[in-house]
């Protein structure tokens, strides 16, 4: 809460009324004469075979699926079609206007929206640039195919190219517009400003408001459609992107030229089901979608429902909206009317739906309605309107005959190349910056309170007698993050950063504390208790090339994100074959002492997902080495802390934690103590647990315990633990989760494959217990401790000379816990 | 009238043995005499007669299997008969050989960790394992200190120190470092992966000790091999004696050039004690008697029965005892006690047979030399005032432990055979 905004307690006690303004509902009410004057016949026209496109594509899918032929031509296609016809004056409407720096994102039935935007972009482009585009995209392979024997206008030959890409791709054919890695459901081509589509219902609704917010703090030229449906609105992904782009700070607190409303608008494509629920009537209560946006903020959202069966009316309502936009009043939200005659997928029997609704809206059908108008208005004649639908049959034909040839286009040669995928998973790019131009920061960096404060600390433990400093005067882990964080501030221009607190306070445990002194507004704020949003919105801010540090309070939080850090963050890279990156550095802060919901160790949900790097430094250097490479670096990182060291002194690098600029590569152990009979690996801020551990083996039983920091999960190299264990044959592992599925199970799972023949004992985890977490006061009774080792050890790996254990390792335990599932 | 076929007790020492080979299956006719089944101790690997005519009527063991000595491992009958009372042993045998029951929850000192679940399966940790593998130790015979009495390194290194240096009289040797006999005339050995032009088969375990044996012993001692060559006139004149007196019926054993070679070997180990030894880490013991070990060249693979008191013997009676160890190797009947390394004091390989002219024979530790013998050649010989003539000469092997013995007195030792094989007494 900025101290600049007084909340008076004579005003907001006041009494009174909220008023609403009219939600306009198809009050579009021009003829085809009445637009004449704003659309020439070839747009007119152009409008026509956009749709008529849209039609045969989706007609020759639907078909392939349910007949296994299209003209002839049979197919078996095995993957998904949620097909839209029905529903294209809807997106060729809503492209029509956008330029190609408009971005759409879409949704699992966006085949129309993908064709829509392309065939717009490329009536834009001139023909130097679409050749440009054509020509690069994956070196000219996805251009090849239908290059060949092309005759006529580049501007054809890139409809060609359109129509191919995405058929290609709906097809995994590596010719296709992401390699085949996206398919039908994922489908796009950022060149042409089609942003990712995504098969998860409301998967865009917060995307969507990280691209505007992008196209916002980073001055891009134009708008973004979040392309969702009429259900989706019910998903809590949506919900909090819409409370993330509506955010009264835009326009209150937001400094200078950044001050107003995102660029975007929230398309709701309103086919009135969700599957077969019926969203009006049955599943929801808004009757009519729009609503929804009387109830956002003061705006309304400008919301209103736009008639989706009438192409002109759609166009009109773009041309309004975007002037709000323009005005950065946005964002903004439109209730798309349409219909889909085919099923939600080709296995749906439209059991939910009566005949006569079918034919009622196939009565009412944009395409037959449109081209009759344009013959009554005497702009062309029934055998002009046949011929192009016969050459886009004819197109759609040729498109289908190159798209299923495997020569031409062939599927992934994962026989040849079996770690071709894997390949993709990761972008390993170095970049300093995610663009090149001048951060804008508040202050010179030599002149940050935080950093000139730091100047005084003790950046090593201890003095030159050994004895530790005082922990006042000790550089500690969150300086470490906060120098690389600051650093990378006053390099990326591209970087922001939020959460829960992150402005002002300086977050909820003082990282950034400091920061609010060095920045913008726009480039660290406050967002709403929105997880979903945040890591959401972040994703968004990455796909369109900026740099961005999102931040989860407490580790406990990161299910309210879980479709985004697990479905979304992880899989675009791959997913677009490799066309985006993913700098996003996901800051993870593992609680304890607040009980069952604020003290849990994810660390194994997130190592579980392909495509995220995992993190967890527990010391000052580490802390800051990692933070500088997870920064440097182009890929997702979820970034974990510990709360139980933010204030740890560096106690392992004895020359301090360098002042300088320095990266310690993600996925190499490290040693934190040598020794020769045992080895304990840990992850997070049970080092220091087993450091105690270390002491009382050598001090007690003559033991010399070698402690490794795993300091990464994902990846993890784990040539030094081998290294390790062929001197001591024996190790404990442990950390703080759960031991149960915990990453602490996977290194002992592979140390064994991988290490067997020098095993003297079985690899050990002493991890928490599968229990709720409890009261601080109880924690010593469910986080591994020293003592846990000692008695783990003796029980499992080395009696111990005198041991007296206070804890249950034997086989006998395990095997009772397994079996009660504790 | 079934009747059932036991674990025989090969030795006072042999509790279990483990089943090698079956060669009859359940349902085959069987013969008296005919071999049922192969079986190894630790130190040796024996065949098991059919003592009945019958069918085989059930096996109660499988290749592989450790079975308890005297238990019942098949019964021959009549098809049909009623085996269920031979089954009986099977269980109470069987219970030695099964896991241990219940374990205590809470585990409250070493005592209890050490000692749970002794007494079942060996527990021993990989890393044990392969050092006891590659220290041809016997991990059987170790008591493990790992938790459930799971054998870990500490164990084998422990092993290692006191069986090399405080015990001497250690009655369980170190390391079972006698080759012994393969598997007798083993059918094919199933096949565990081929290519086109190979095919990888597993080694029977007796394979395995013998492989173990003769690594461990080139891997822990110093070993060399001198090579000399004695004037074998008197030998062979010798020889031709005894067996003429043989073929006459005056003696009663057909005394061979080995066995006068041993006999020269007895007299000169008893001149050269410090020969007639085994070397314990940093002890040397010497034995009072010749317990002389013979290499034994058997159709199931090499086998070295020692001849105990062989200084107490005339050449003849030599030569009885010698031929009995050796058919007793041959047929498998052999006392396992006499194959162990440490039976022997010194021991004789003979590869004069086959022609070999030199030869390094390996050293069965922990004792201290081996001699091989090796063919008889002609040689020039000066004959003495200038007259030079063709002589049969034997070649001589002697590869001793450098840790035990120095090269002058190897050689001095080596020497000495051949000066009594020179001027043998008959």
């Amino acid at each position: 809460m900025p101290k600049s905004q007084f909340i008076n307690p004579e005003e907001v006690r006041k009494a009174g009324f909220i008023e609403f303004k009219p939600v306009p509902v198809n009050q579009y009410a021009r003829s085809i004469a009445d637009e004449r004057a704003n659309f020439s016949n070839q747009d007119l026209l152009r409008i026509y075979r956009d749709m008529v496109v849209i039609r045969e594509f989706e007609t020759m899918l639907n078909l392939i699926k349910i007949r296994g032929e299209y003209q002839g031509i049979p197919y078996n296609h095995p993957g998904p079609a949620h097909l839209s016809i029905g529903q294209e004056a809807a997106a060729v409407g809503m492209a029509y206007t956008l330029s190609v720096d408009d971005f759409i994102f879409g949704s699992h039935r966006s085949h129309g929206e993908i064709l829509a935007k392309g065939l717009s972009a490329i009536h834009q482009l001139d023909d130097t640039t679409l050749e440009k585009i054509m020509d690069t995209h994956f070196g000219g392979a996805t251009l090849s195919p239908v290059k060949a024997g092309h005759t006529g206008t580049l501007k054809d030959l890139a409809v060609k190219f359109l129509l191919y890409g995405t058929l290609a791709e709906i097809f995994a054919r590596e010719t296709g517009f992401n390699k085949g890695l996206g398919g039908s459901m994922h489908a796009f081509f950022t060149p042409f400003g089609v942003y990712p589509n995504n098969a998860i219902v409301g998967g865009s609704g917060d995307i969507a408001v990280g691209a505007a917010l992008f196209k916002k703090v980073n001055r891009k030229k134009g708008i973004v459609v979040a392309n969702i449906g009429d259900a989706s609105m019910a998903c809590g992904p949506v919900w909090e992107g819409i409370s993330f782009a509506t955010m009264d700070q835009f326009t209150e607190l937001w400094d200078d030229d950044m001050k107003g409303g995102l660029p975007l608008i929230i398309n709701i494509m309103n086919n009135q089901y969700g599957m077969g629920g019926q969203t009006c009537g049955e599943t929801m209560g808004y009757g009519i979608a729009a609503r929804i946006g009387a109830g956002v903020n003061e705006d309304q959202m400008h919301a209103e429902r736009v008639d989706g069966y009438n192409p002109l009316a759609v166009i009109d309502a773009y041309r309004r909206k975007r002037k709000i936009i323009e005005e950065k009043r946005g964002p903004v939200l439109l209730d798309v009317l349409t219909y889909r005659y085919s099923g939600h997928s080709p296995s749906d029997a439209s059991s939910y739906r009566s005949k006569e609704e079918v034919e009622a809206w196939e009565n009412a059908d944009s395409i037959l309605w449109f081209g009759k108008e344009l013959v009554k208005e005497g702009i062309a004649d029934e055998s002009q309107l046949e011929q192009v639908r016969n050459e886009i049959t004819d197109l759609v034909t040729q498109t289908l005959k190159l798209a299923i040839d495997p020569k031409v286009s062939p599927h992934m040669n994962l026989t040849e190349n079996p770690d071709l995928i894997g390949s993709m998973m990761f972008s390993g790019q170095s970049k300093d910056r995610m663009e090149d131009r001048q951060p804008e920061v508040s202050m010179p960096l030599e002149e940050n309170p935080r950093v000139k404060q730091l100047k005084t600390k003790e950046r090593y433990a201890y003095d030159e007698n050994g004895k530790p400093h005082s922990k006042i005067r000790n550089y500690v882990l969150r300086d470490g993050l906060f120098e690389a964080i600051i650093d990378r501030f006053y390099k990326d221009p591209t970087l922001i950063a939020y959460g829960e607190e992150n402005r002002d306070w300086g977050g909820a445990f003082a990282v950034y504390r400091g920061l609010t002194e060095a920045l913008p507004y726009h480039r660290l704020f406050n967002s709403p208790i929105s997880e979903a949003a945040i890591v959401g919105t972040a994703i968004g801010y990455a796909m369109c090339g900026g740099r961005v540090i999102p931040e989860i309070m407490y580790c406990d939080f990161l299910g309210r994100a879980g479709d985004e850090v697990f479905n979304q963050l992880p899989k675009w890279q791959a997913m677009s074959g490799n066309v985006l990156t993913m700098p996003v550095v996901l800051r993870v802060s593992v609680g304890s002492k607040y009980g069952a919901q604020h003290s849990q160790d994810w660390t194994a949900l997130a190592a579980h997902i392909p495509g995220l790097k995992v993190v967890f430094p527990v010391t000052p250097y580490d802390a800051k080495g990692l933070m500088n490479s997870a920064l440097q670096g182009t890929d997702p990182v979820i970034f974990f802390e510990s709360q139980r060291v933010y204030d740890i002194g560096e106690m392992f690098h004895k020359d301090g934690v360098p002042e300088g600029y320095y990266e310690i590569p993600i996925g190499e152990p490290d040693v934190k103590r040598e020794g020769s009979d045992i080895t304990i690996l840990t992850i997070g801020a049970t080092l220091y647990r087993a450091l105690e551990a270390a002491d009382i083996l050598a001090d007690k039983y003559g033991l010399s315990a070698e402690v490794i920091d795993a300091r990464s999960l994902v990846p993890f190299n784990y040539q030094p633990v081998i290294g390790s264990l062929k001197k001591t044959g024996k190790i404990v592992i442990s950390g703080d989760a759960s031991a149960r599925g915990s990453f602490l199970r996977d290194l002992a799972s592979n140390i064994t494959e991988l290490a067997f023949d020098y095993l003297d004992a079985p690899p050990v985890v002493v991890g928490s217990r599968n229990w709720i977490t409890p009261a601080y006061e109880l924690e010593e009774y469910f986080f591994p401790q020293a003592s846990w080792i000692i008695d783990a050890i003796h029980q499992r790996i080395l009696p111990l000379d005198g041991h007296t254990v206070t804890n249950d390792f034997s086989e006998a335990g395990q095997l009772d816990r397994n079996a009660r599932g504790v | 009238m079934a009747v059932a076929v036991i674990m025989p007790r090969q030795g006072q020492s042999v509790e279990t043995c483990i089943l090698g080979q079956w060669y009859k299956s359940t349902g085959d006719p069987v013969k008296t005499g005919d071999i049922l089944f192969s079986y190894e101790t630790d130190k040796a690997a024996f065949d098991e007669e059919a003592k009945a005519d019958g069918i085989l009527l059930v096996r109660f063991f499988e290749e592989g299997d450790e079975v308890p000595v005297l238990a019942n491992v098949a019964v021959i009958g009549v098809s049909g008969e009623d085996i269920s009372e031979f089954a009986g042993t099977i269980e109470a045998a069987g219970e030695t050989v099964s896991h241990s029951s219940a374990e205590p929850a809470v585990i409250t000192s070493m005592e209890t960790v050490v000692k749970e679940g002794v007494a079942s399966r060996i527990r021993i940790s990989p890393l044990a394992r392969k050092m006891a593998s590659g220290l041809g130790v016997d991990y059987a015979q170790i008591q493990g200190t790992g938790p459930m009495g799971r054998i870990i390194s500490r164990d084998i290194e422990a092993w290692m120190a006191t069986s090399r240096t405080a015990k001497p009289s250690a009655a369980s040797p170190h390391a079972e470092a006698v080759p012994v006999a393969a598997t007798p005339a083993p059918k094919e050995s199933p096949v565990l992966s081929s290519g086109e032009d190979f095919q990888v088969k597993p080694l029977s375990n007796m394979r395995k000790l013998i492989a173990r044996a003769m690594h461990q012993s080139l891997q822990n001692s110093a070993q060399l091999t001198h090579h000399l060559s004695a004037d074998a006139r008197a030998l062979l004149a010798a020889r031709k004696k005894f067996k003429k007196e043989y073929e006459a019926g005056i003696v009663a054993d057909n005394v061979t050039v080995n066995d006068l070679v041993c006999f020269a070997v007895i007299r000169a180990l008893k001149k050269f004690p410090q020969v007639n030894t085994h070397l314990l880490g940093d002890q040397l013991k010497f034995f009072r008697k010749v317990n002389l070990g013979l290499a034994v060249d058997t159709d199931r693979g090499l086998m070295v029965p020692a001849l105990r008191n062989a200084d107490d013997l005339s050449v003849t009676g030599l030569s009885s005892q010698l031929r009995t160890l050796a058919e007793g190797c041959r047929k498998g009947n052999i006392n396992p006690d006499l194959l162990s390394p440490e039976a022997a004091s010194f021991t004789v390989s003979n590869l004069g047979n086959y022609g070999v002219e030199m030869f390094t024979p390996v050293i069965n530790l922990p004792q201290t030399a081996i001699l091989g013998v090796c063919t008889i050649t002609p040689r020039p010989k000066d004959l003495g005032d200038g007259v030079y003539a063709f002589v049969p000469v034997i070649g001589l092997s002697l590869t001793y432990d450098h840790r035990a013995l120095d090269g002058g007195e190897a050689t001095r030792f080596l020497a000495e055979i051949a000066r009594e094989i020179e001027n043998i007494p008959f």
